[in-house]
């Protein structure tokens, strides 16, 4: 999708010859300029002749939750209303945001990374590890600002760790991915212990709410606009990784060091400067999530997976799931955690009269529907190769 | 050049392995600690803590009370192995049934995660004594203790449905009279947690069967955001109070308590000390003496009478479960809260009420 947005917006030159091996080498991709203008004509008979099971499939889901929602405003003490009024209440939006807080972040850094041709598998470990530094730090110095950057921090120097193993030494990057998490997970909850005699941390203060006057009134909309910080640095962090990824001169080095290395080298750029950049800025993002998670919660919990819990591999499926698209992670990360608070609070609602073991598959199973149905995931043609310079 | 880069990195990085190998030696994963008994010691006990390990704040914590109470009252002696995983279980149990150097008299397996694996060991060692603590394994040479953890919490229950009723403000928080609501918060759905959400529901159901009720389960003890969500959801819905039986995620459920003004029922432990942060908003907590099981083993054992193969229960009566008032809050409660609380206590351990363990 964004692919197409740039090829409009040809300002540089330089960058160009470097996209254009990109599409060549990914003949299959029907997303030529001509293609496009026409699609955007007749898309809808196009789209009636194209249509598959899928679609068909995605037309009757809709169908149906819209069916629901009709009968919950109509009748709202029946099952389907006290449906309809969770699922439109503020504080599921709400705590879907703050839900998606780590997530988020964490997939806005496996973009960069991967996006240059470095796998990141490590996310979990980036954001166990940010978590526990941001929570001592902040514990610490007693200022949860300087607490989030020491957070940053960590998780930084743990990905340039990471970058120097698979870009200097050439490992394996799913290995090595996997190792950053092991380190983190081991570390953080042992750094703990030596400083705390704990793997958990004591109590920390924590953001103070940012409340936008008037907007915050609005029916449902409203909790978009009274939250901590770390929800609107999110959305900061959303659009500008989408312009730094689609409208600027590295965003695009980014992506055709992960598509076509050799062209860029050609062009006269270094490919390790460039995939460093990405992995030490998805150390950066992942990092923010980690930090705003230990911070929103009011410290570090090193128990068992730790409090981070899996949010780093749901990143993961997140970023594949939004076909590297800053926006799209976002959305289909939020899609997830309304889910997950859903299934929550439909469990403590009784609407459901199904069992909770079934109820809390909900997320899963409806993530994997959707992907399988309307996935389109393209992996960056040159992600997970080494590559070496010509030059010396 | 990037040749010798990297054989360089490989020596470096074979180097560190060889010096982390070398640290390893004594645990393998684990952590086993080996302390040469003192020959006056009664008996020498081996420890199979649960996966969490010690310094969890809880359960493990509580065992380790009772084996150092067992430390000063008997002076046995001890050594202890920490299973990061649920499959170093068996191993471990193993280690201590096969040593001959010490001899161990009683290996005491932590958590009900242990049972398959003592299963296996308990039948291959049949002439080492072994304790599970919330499992019963039926052979004859382990002794069983479970506790009635739906005792305990239908005390909780009395206690959030005493106070959801009326109108009570105290520390940091403030009970809705308007509103006759309570909740409950569980980690893993199993029938171990069920018992707490049966005791609880009974036992808010006993004030008033009127009181409306919310449950979840979020599906992991270490997810603290998850039981700060499903709690503030059920705070916004109307809870005046919710317990929680969910490990690490329930740090959350106080959190919410705090950010909105309202109750929260601690578990295991008496949280309003272990977790003093939140002590303005808990009212009170079921404790879990698990340190009772493996103190009560370890005295059969050095008075040899030790029983294999028998169930000990802890319930309310012999103060296997309690309900701990809150440090903080626990004085401010109405006489009329406790002396309801008190006969309910009379009334599971005399038999009156029965209290469920499905809800």
């Amino acid at each position: 999708m964004t692919d197409d947005g740039d090829e409009g917006g040809d300002g540089e030159v330089v960058v160009d010859r470097d996209e254009q091996p990109t599409l060549t080498t990914d003949g299959g991709a029907p997303a030529t300029a001509d293609d496009e203008q026409s699609a955007t004509a007749s898309y809808v008979t196009r789209w009636l002749s194209d249509a598959g099971i899928a679609e068909y499939l995605g037309v009757l889901v809709v169908a149906v939750f819209l069916v629901v929602v009709a009968v919950g405003v109509v009748a709202p003490s029946s099952a389907p209303g006290q449906f309809v009024a969770i699922l439109f209440s503020k504080g599921t939006l709400a705590a879907t945001l703050r839900r998606t807080v780590p997530i988020a972040f964490a997939a806005l850094g496996g973009i960069f990374a991967e996006k240059s041709g470095v796998i990141n598998i490590g996310l979990e470990g980036l954001l166990i590890i940010s978590a526990f530094g941001a929570a001592a730090i902040a514990q610490v110095t007693g200022s949860v600002w300087i607490g989030l950057v020491g957070g940053v921090l960590a998780s930084t120097l743990l990905a340039l760790l990471f970058a120097v193993a698979c870009i200097e030494f050439r490992a394996d990057q799913i290995i090595a991915g996997l190792a950053i998490w092991l380190i983190a997970l081991g570390l953080a909850p042992f750094a703990s212990v030596v400083i705390y005699g704990s793997k958990n941390t004591p109590t920390i203060d924590t953001f103070d709410r940012i409340t936008i006057p008037v907007l915050a009134e609005l029916p449902f909309f409203g909790a978009l606009f009274d939250n901590s910080p770390d929800v609107y640095l999110l959305f900061v962090a959303v659009i500008g990784s989408w312009w730094v990824l689609n409208r600027t001169r590295f965003g695009r080095w980014v992506r055709a060091s992960g598509e076509n290395p050799d062209a860029l080298d050609t062009a006269g750029v270094d490919v390790s400067r460039v995939r460093y950049a990405a992995v030490s800025l998805s150390g950066v993002l992942a990092g923010l999530g980690g930090a705003a998670l230990s911070i929103s919660l009011r410290g570090f919990t090193g128990n068992g997976p730790t409090m981070v819990n899996g949010r780093g591999f749901i990143a993961i499926v997140a970023y594949l799931f939004g076909n590297y698209d800053p926006v799209g992670a976002l959305l289909s990360t939020m899609l997830f955690t309304s889910l997950t608070q859903l299934q929550l609070e439909l469990q403590a609602s009784g609407v459901l009269s199904i069992p909770g073991p079934v109820v809390r598959t909900i997320p899963f199973v409806t993530v994997i529907v959707v992907l399988a149905l309307f996935g389109k995931t393209r992996i960056p043609a040159a992600a997970g190769d080494h590559f070496e310079s010509g030059e010396e | 050049m990037h040749d010798i880069d990297r054989r360089q990195f490989v020596r470096g990085a074979g180097l560190a392995g060889l010096a982390g190998l070398a640290g390893c030696t004594g645990g393998g994963g684990g952590d086993t600690e080996t302390a040469t008994p003192t020959p006056a010691a009664p008996a020498t006990i081996g420890m199979v803590y649960a996966t969490g390990g010690l310094d969890d704040g809880s359960f493990n914590d509580q065992a380790q009370q009772g084996l150092q109470q067992a430390k000063e009252e008997f002076g046995v002696a001890s050594d202890r192995s920490q299973p990061s995983e649920v499959s170093q279980f068996k191993n471990f149990q193993q280690q201590f049934a096969q040593s001959t150097d010490p001899n161990y008299d009683l290996v005491c397996c932590i958590g009900f995660l242990q049972t398959d694996a003592l299963k296996e060991t308990a039948d291959s060692f049949s002439d080492q004594q072994f304790m599970i603590v919330d499992s019963v394994v039926d052979q004859g040479n382990v002794a069983s203790y479970v506790f009635k953890e739906h005792e305990g919490s239908y005390l909780g229950g009395v206690l959030a449905g005493m106070v959801t009723q009326m109108e009570f403000a105290a520390g940091g928080g403030e009970s809705d009279p308007d509103s006759a609501n309570v909740g409950f918060v569980g980690g893993v759905e199993s029938s171990l947690i069920k018992k707490f959400e049966a005791g609880y529901l009974a036992g808010v159901a006993s004030v008033d069967s009127g009181i409306e009720t919310q449950s979840t389960y979020t599906g992991s003890f270490s997810d603290p955001q998850a039981g700060k969500e499903a709690a503030l959801s059920m705070y916004n819905n109307g809870a005046d109070v919710v317990y929680h039986a969910a490990g690490n995620t329930g740090t959350g459920v106080f959190q919410a308590a705090q950010s909105e003004g309202r109750f929260a029922i601690g578990v295991d432990r008496q949280q309003s000390i272990t977790r003093s942060s939140y002590a303005d908003v808990i009212l009170g907590s079921m404790v879990k003496r698990v340190d009772t099981a493996v103190f009560n083993a370890i005295e059969s054992v050095v008075n040899d009478s030790f029983q294999g193969g028998s169930t000990v229960t802890l319930g309310l009566a012999n103060d296997g479960v309690q309900l701990a008032y809150g440090d903080q809050l626990g004085g401010e409660l109405p006489d009329d809260v406790k002396s309801e609380i008190t006969a309910a206590r009379e009334g599971i351990v005399g038999g009156d009420i029965s209290v469920p363990t499905e809800p």
